[in-house]
Parts: structure tokens; sequence; C-alpha cells
């Protein structure tokens, strides 16, 4: 699966997951948990709602504060993780709920927003 | 009816109206006076409480109908004579129900106390009126004839019963009840708000007031102090305690100036009292009404509502002229936030501008603050407002909390409604455009320049002619001449200088997703934009072209929030719109965002 940085991969908040089963997408959330075996760790979105997100080979840093996952959607709605990126807090705090304000626009208004 | 007038207290009497007759007071809602019938007796001295001017106006109540009187207050006027005021009633029967009146009643006699017959004078049967509606019409009604009640009671002496030798046999009345028709009265209130002593001066004279605002049970009323009663007592009358408040002049209320719910407003004299009172448990206290600080937003300008929030920070305080009367007067702004993560920005004047302490971030809780439309909103304090710090209410304690304790408070980064950044001269108003509004809109064509803040970006500068050299005068930038003989001249100072200071004057072209504009941007705009400072460049100029050109090349395509200025201006007979950058500043990525939302959103509406 490394063309996934190949492809268009929307970004989308946990309620849209079940519609994106088997694609690949982007997911920006604050990390709730790490679990003991570093293999999955779940995510916050701007709404509350947890998502978990599964590795193909354990963490080997501890990731904290807000992270983008690009990965695919897996059956169970949990997204397999490609790659994953930490938001920098210093400077500014990362607004989630903003960030989810905006992602519901792009989903109402596809014909502005087209995805690839 | 005896009873009654007698000060006895009676529990809701059922009394039949013989007649209601309007009087004008002036200005103000018409006062009802009714005169009334037990059945034993009449009596015209009854008066109707504004608030039930509808039952006559409504004609449920008028003459002939039976009503039962809830509530009632009975004052005494200065000669002696009673007057019923009627706070609460309701129409048991209307008059066409009745048909006639009741029993034979005769005109009542204050002095004639004693002529009492079996019947107790308040309650007849409530049936009776059932049965005798066919018999009503055969008993020949006593005329009632409507006196003038100085006819009957001009000689009875003064009643024996509650008149007040000392304040503390008082009678207190409900301030519902004050009307101007009496003026022996005494309350018992609480202060809710006080205002500051305010001085004027005008042709007639000068003279200084003081008003407050009371409550009790029944309602609140407005009272103010004038001259030696506000020297008197203001230093008395503290806010949020209760005062038994005696003898006052009622006037109708000049609803221009307050809010307060009440058709009348009191006036001090020298004859009011006001005396601490301690038992004041039943009184409610300073009631807020708290508007969060998002919905401002949706509150028409000019409305008067009640804050609370965190002083999030404050500003110093300034001493502005007003025009108007070329008096000096302090203000200061202070930026409260609440949990709605909105900030607006308060004006506080005066004596509370200049004692205002908003260190370590005080919950400011302001009752009666004006809304105005400066900069989108903001609140300006009145003189009839009150400030408090830190309240001791729940309200405050939730604020504090959330603050202190929920890492969201101190985060925050606000969406301000007051957006006071930048605002250029009094009376900036602070609005958002895009460059394609800005044009389309024509704005700076009018008489004065107009003044709005868009995100754009540098798609150009210009560097030939980005600089000139100024005076090195302190305040003054007019372009020097140079003597060429290493003096430089400057015509506004009319003085020589052997040096000058470079002042910029950059010309850069910025564009949204639309349009394009040319804006001039001074020293502090230009240097931020290039990143270096004037003189700095001044000297890359000279010495280094290609350092020089790296830094304007570093300037192009950054994006900033603008607060520009444009009007129109003449120069050699030809007419242009000029802009100017009066502010340059990173943009606010989280503001932009929320602002394109709802953009987005109001547009999606429009369809």
């Amino acid at each position: 699966m490394g063309d996934i940085h190949e492809v268009p991969r929307p970004r989308i908040a946990a309620g849209h997951l079940a519609q994106y089963i088997g694609q690949p997408v982007c997911f920006v959330g604050r990390v709730e948990k790490i679990h003991p075996t570093g293999k999955f760790f779940v995510l916050s979105d701007g709404v509350g709602k947890h998502t978990t997100v599964e590795l193909s080979e354990p963490l080997d840093e501890e990731i904290s504060g807000i992270v983008e996952v690009v990965g695919r959607v897996t059956n169970q709605a949990t997204i397999m993780c490609m790659s994953y990126v930490q938001f920098r807090e210093d400077k500014s705090p990362f607004d989630l709920e903003l960030y989810n304000e905006a992602l519901n626009i792009i989903h109402e208004f596809p014909e502005y927003f087209p995805f690839g | 009816l005896q009873a009654m007038m007698q000060g006895e207290s009676v529990s809701k009497p059922v009394l039949q109206v013989m007649n209601t007759r309007a009087i004008a007071t002036g200005t103000g809602p018409p006062r009802y006076r009714v005169l009334m019938s037990d059945g034993v007796n009449t009596l015209s001295s009854f008066m109707l409480a504004t608030q039930l001017n509808p039952l006559v106006e409504e004609e449920r109540l008028s003459a002939r109908c039976i009503c039962q009187v809830n509530k009632f207050i009975v004052n005494s006027l200065k000669d002696g004579r009673r007057v019923v005021i009627l706070m609460d009633l309701n129409v048991l029967k209307t008059a066409d129900e009745v048909g006639g009146n009741i029993g034979n009643p005769q005109p009542y006699n204050e002095g004639q106390g004693q002529q009492r017959s079996a019947a107790p004078a308040a309650n007849p049967a409530p049936s009776k009126p059932q049965q005798q509606n066919g018999n009503l019409s055969v008993a020949g009604p006593a005329a009632p004839k409507y006196h003038a009640p100085s006819n009957q009671f001009g000689k009875a002496s003064a009643p024996s019963t509650v008149k007040t030798p000392g304040l503390s046999q008082a009678k207190v009345v409900p301030i519902a009840s004050l009307n101007p028709y009496q003026s022996k009265w005494t309350i018992c209130a609480r202060v809710t708000q006080k205002g500051q002593i305010r001085t004027w001066s005008n042709s007639r004279g000068e003279g200084k007031l003081f008003s407050i605002e009371l409550v009790d049970e029944s309602g609140e009323i407005r009272a103010t102090a004038f001259n030696d009663q506000a020297d008197k007592f203001f230093p008395l009358i503290e806010l949020n305690k209760v005062y038994y408040f005696t003898k006052g002049n009622l006037k109708t209320a000049n609803k221009q100036y307050t809010a307060v719910k009440n058709d009348y407003e009191i006036t001090f004299t020298n004859e009011t009292s006001v005396v601490p009172c301690d038992d004041a448990q039943h009184l409610p206290a300073v009631q807020y009404d708290f508007v969060s600080i998002s919905d401002l937003e949706n509150m028409p300008k000019d409305s008067i509502v009640d804050i609370i929030g965190i002083c999030k920070s404050y500003e110093d305080v300034t001493k502005i002229t007003v025009k108007a009367n070329n008096r000096e007067v302090s203000k200061r702004n202070v930026h409260l936030m609440d949990t709605s993560g909105k900030l607006v920005t308060a004006t506080l004047w005066g004596n509370e501008a200049e004692q205002f302490d908003g260190s370590r971030q005080p919950v400011i809780a302001i009752k009666g603050a004006k809304v105005s439309d400066f900069g989108g909103r903001s609140l300006s304090v009145l003189s009839s407002s009150t400030v408090v710090i830190n309240p001791d209410s729940p309200e405050a304690f939730k604020l504090r909390g959330w603050y202190e304790f929920d890492s969201e408070g101190q985060l925050l980064e606000c969406a301000s409604i007051s957006d006071v950044r930048g605002g250029a001269g009094a009376g900036a108003n602070t609005n958002w455009k895009t460059l394609f509004e800005a044009k389309s809109e024509n704005l700076g064509q009018g008489d004065k320049a107009d003044f709005f803040s868009c995100v754009g970006t540098i798609v150009h500068l210009r560097k030939e002619n980005c600089m000139y050299q100024a005076c090195p005068s302190q305040d003054c930038n007019k372009k020097v001449i140079d003597q060429q003989n290493g003096l430089y001249r400057c015509e506004k100072c009319d003085r020589e200088f052997p040096n000058f200071k470079y002042r910029m004057m950059l010309l850069v072209t910025i564009a949204d997703c639309l349009e394009y504009q040319w804006v001039t941007c001074f020293q502090e705009s230009a240097e931020f934009i290039l990143g270096q400072n004037a003189a700095f460049l001044g000297e890359l100029k000279e010495k280094n072209e290609q350092a020089f050109e790296e830094v304007f090349q570093n300037a192009n395509f950054n994006t900033y929030e603008f607060r520009i200025r444009v009007k129109l201006e003449t120069y050699n007979d030809e007419s242009r719109i000029k802009a100017t950058a009066m502010d340059v500043k990173p943009v606010n990525y989280r503001e932009y965002g929320k602002r394109l939302i709802a953009s987005i959103r109001s547009n999606a509406q429009l369809g």
C-alpha cells in the first residue's frame, strides 16, 4: 500500500468512516490513548468521537496532541495507518472544532471541494 | 369598606364597582378612579394601579361589575384623607351579568366610623348577586353620586391609626404602589445600582446628581438625588444594601434614561430620609439577567444588557477630550471573555476607568451596559450602569472555575466581536471585506475615508522610490530638501539638518481570490512586510544592491491581514482612490477560518 500517497485521500471526520471503508483517507484527531503494545492508539475528533488507529509496526515514539493520520479504513471502521504527522502546538493551539466545521463544509459542498 | 378605611386588614374583599372615572395625568397613562361599594357604603377614593388600566379600557371593569380585590393598600394623604390603591383584582361578574347596584349603599363618611350595620363591611355573601339578579332592578339604587371626596372627608379628623410618629412605625409600602398622589411614603428597598456623581453646567446654572435603582418584592424604581441631597446621600448609600427611604417626589419616569420598569421615578427632596434597614432577607438581591457574549452579536445597537465575563486583558487608561464641551474624560478599554469563547471590549469611563484594576484577570459583571456597533459589537458603560469586580454570585464562580481549571478557558483564543485591532481614529468600523467587495462597494468614494480589513497576499512590491529622506525631528515626517551642501532643509520645521532619516513609503500590490489593489504602506507597515527597519534598508540600498533586492523578493507572496484606509484624493486636478495600509498583521487563521465558515453558511442559506 505504498501507493497510498499517490492517491487522493479525502479528509474525514469520525462520522464519515463508515462511508469510506476500504478507501484511503486522512484523519486528524487528538491522541487520547495509546495501547500498551504500541500497535493501536485512539484519536478523538472535533466533536469528541473516538477512532482507533492500527499500525503495522508498533510505535517507536511517544505521540501526543494533535496527529494527522493517512491510511485506509478497515472493515471494522478503524484506520490502518500508513503514515502520521504530529502537529506542533507551541505557537498556537489547533482548533479541532473549527477543523470539524471545515470538514462539514467540505462534505456538504463537494462541488466546490472536489476530491482529485 | 369601613374596615378597609380604618386600616384593618381585610382579606380579598368583594366589592361592586359603581363608577369609574379617568383622570388625566398630563404625561403617562391615565389613572382611573373608582367608586366602590360593599353593599353598605360607597367610597370614591379608590385608585386603580396603572397595571390594571387595561381592565377598564377593555371594559371588563366597569360600573356595576363585581370584583374581588386581591391586593390593596391604604395610603393617607397629607390632609388625612385615605386613598385605597387597588393593586390586583379579579372581576367576578361583569357589569351586564350583575345588572344593577346591590343593596342601598350610603356614601361612606370617614368620620362616622361608628355607624356599622350588623353585616361586616367586607364580603357581602357572594351568593347574593345570583339570587338578586332579578330583584335588583327593583331596588331603587341609592343613586350614589360621584362626590368629590372633599365633601365627605374634608372635616374628618386625622385618623389615629397608622400615622407615623417615628420612622420605626412607618408603614412600609411596596414600590409598585408609589405614585405622585401621595407624598408620605416609606419603602424598604435594596440598592441594586448606584451611578456615579455627574455634574452638569448649562445656561441655567450647574448642578450635580446621582441616580440609584431600588428594588423590593413588588418591583423596582429609579431614584435621583440632586445637589445637596447628592452630597448628603452619595457616601451613605451603598450598592446592595437595604434602606428605608421616606418621602420623596414622584414623577413620571423618563424612559429614555433608564430601563427600569416603573412608570414613575423618585426625586429626593430635603425631606427625604434614608435609614439603613437590617432585616432585609426577604428582599431580592441585585437582579442580573446575563447575556452571553456571543449573543451580543445578535442584539440591536443601543440595547441595554447585563454581562459577566473574565477580564482577559485590559488597556491603559487614556484621556480623551470630548469635543462637545471640551472636557477631558478618562476612558479605558477592557476585554471580557466568557464561556461562549467570545471576547468583547467594554469601555469604562471616568472614575471607573481610572480606578480599574484588572490584574489577575478578575470576573467583571456589568449591569446595564449599552451595546454599540463600534467595531462590530462592543459595550459602553453608562453612568447608569454598575460595574462589579469579582461579584459574589454563582455565575462569577462558575466563570472563574471554567477559566482557571478548564484548560480551554485560558488557551481559548477568542473571537473578538469587538475587533478593536488597528482602529484608526474614532468611529472606525472594522469590517472584513474581500478586495472585490471593497471595489464593488465603492468604498472610499464618499466624503470621508472608509476603513476595512482584508486578508491579502502581496504579489508585487515597488522597489524604486520606496523610501524618501525625511526630517530627522521626532514627530516630523516631511520630506527634506537636499541643499547639496551636506545640509537638508525641512520646510515644516523651518530648519536645516546635517542628516535625515529614511522613511518608507512602499507601494505594494495585494491580491485575494478575486481582485487586486495597490496599497501604500508607510513606515511601520512597510518595515513589517520587509522585515527590516528603514535605516538598515537605506544602507543596503546604497551599499549592497543584491541584498536589497533579496529583501524584497522574500517579502513577496506572503499573506497578511491588512487594515486599509481608502479615500478619494485629488492631486493636481486628478482624483484617484488611494489606499493606505494602516496596519499589517500576520493572519489569524483561526479567526479567518471562522469567518469563512460563517460566510459560507450564510451564502448557502441564500440559496
